[in-house]
């Protein structure tokens, strides 16, 4: 089915609409809220959140415009003023789940290893990133999004989102260097 | 080429949107930059570290708390329905001018003048209340004694009514 015409139902409050609407969005924004905290319990309340946030402002919706784009627009909003608020960088991460790190194409064990280290490694570095940065790089190279929908969702002019995520790249890459460092 | 531009161009390279010559350009200068090349080497490593991390799937009990947002929104919205008749918009209209006159009254330092020009009014108002009621107990008392006046002057204008009563 269509998402405008989703989204017209869950308007009119037709049974299962937005059954159908959280089945399509619920993981893309657990995931995304997960990602930039780093915390399952902190990204369970801002999901609910977020949901909450769309459904009073589901009227307000431009037909014109693209929903996935305005809903990443809103989470994304919602993530980092709630991080201003609270600070989550003073809070830990959770420690990355053990078997989702070993998912994945793995040619063998040694290999495994190197990468399931290079994760936790990564996976801690992202709160080094501003909340601004973090949420580039999340978009680009966690949620695989393009820089032509980046630019939509951020609010950015397209060179200036290429940049943020090269810049993120680099920082994340300088944070990996220096905890192989501190690790050998 | 400076490391400067090096690094401005690596997401670029890695994604291979530069063109040939950039491309040839970017290598050559890695071939002769350590620094440039261990940075291009940890790059490409956390590139490939974030593409492996897979997506959560959330869990069963926030499912059925997000399938339940607008039932919940359904339970409040009743209860608070009655408030937002257009019938009761005077109302509340009328209690906001009030509330907003009496914070100017007792909030604000300017306020207090108010407060002290309403306390006078109020003792100006209460002594033309006495002075009235003075004066009208001295009028009760004029009364009386004009009275007792006319009553006496009566008296005094017939004596040959009061000598016949004594006969």
């Amino acid at each position: 089915m269509d998402l405008n015409t989703i989204v017209r139902e869950c308007l009119e409050g037709r049974q299962g609409a937005w059954e159908t609407l959280m089945n399509t969005y619920a993981k893309k924004v657990f995931n995304l809220a997960y990602q930039f905290s780093g915390s399952r319990q902190e990204a369970e309340d801002r999901t609910q959140e977020i949901f909450l946030k769309l459904y009073n402002s589901l009227a307000k919706f431009d037909f014109q415009k693209n929903f996935t784009a305005w809903l990443l627009t809103l989470a994304k909003n919602h993530l980092i003023d709630e991080y201003r608020k609270t600070k989550w960088e003073k809070t830990q991460r959770d420690d990355f789940d053990e078997r989702v790190l070993a998912q994945g194409s793995l040619s063998g064990p040694e290999e495994s290893l190197v990468q399931k280290e290079t994760r936790a490694l990564i996976w801690d570095g992202l709160n080094q990133l501003s909340p601004e940065m973090r949420m580039a790089v999340i978009l680009r190279d966690l949620q695989g999004r393009s820089y032509e929908e980046m630019a939509e969702i951020l609010g950015l002019p397209l060179g200036t989102v290429k940049s943020r995520v090269n810049r993120a790249r680099i920082a994340l890459a300088e944070v990996l260097k220096e905890k192989r460092g501190e690790l050998s | 080429m400076t490391c400067e531009r090096f690094e401005e161009l690596l997401s670029a390279y890695l994604e291979g949107e530069l063109s040939a010559a950039e491309g040839r350009e970017m290598e050559a200068h890695a071939a002769t930059c350590s620094s440039c090349a261990e940075l291009l080497s940890f790059l490409r490593e956390t590139q490939g570290a974030l593409r492996g991390f897979p997506e959560v799937e959330p869990s069963q009990a926030l499912m059925a708390k997000l399938y339940a947002i607008p039932e919940k929104k359904r339970f409040f919205k009743p209860v608070f329905d009655f408030l937002l008749r257009p019938d009761l918009q005077p109302v509340f209209a009328t209690f906001s001018v009030l509330f907003i006159a009496l914070s100017f009254v007792f909030f604000l330092p300017q306020g207090r003048g108010i407060q002290k020009a309403i306390n006078r009014q109020i003792h100006l108002g209460y002594s033309q209340v006495e002075k009235l009621y003075a004066k009208a107990g001295s009028v009760t008392d004029e009364l009386g004694s004009f009275k007792n006046t006319v009553v006496d002057s009566f008296k005094a204008l017939s004596p040959s009514k009061g000598q016949e009563d004594k006969k």
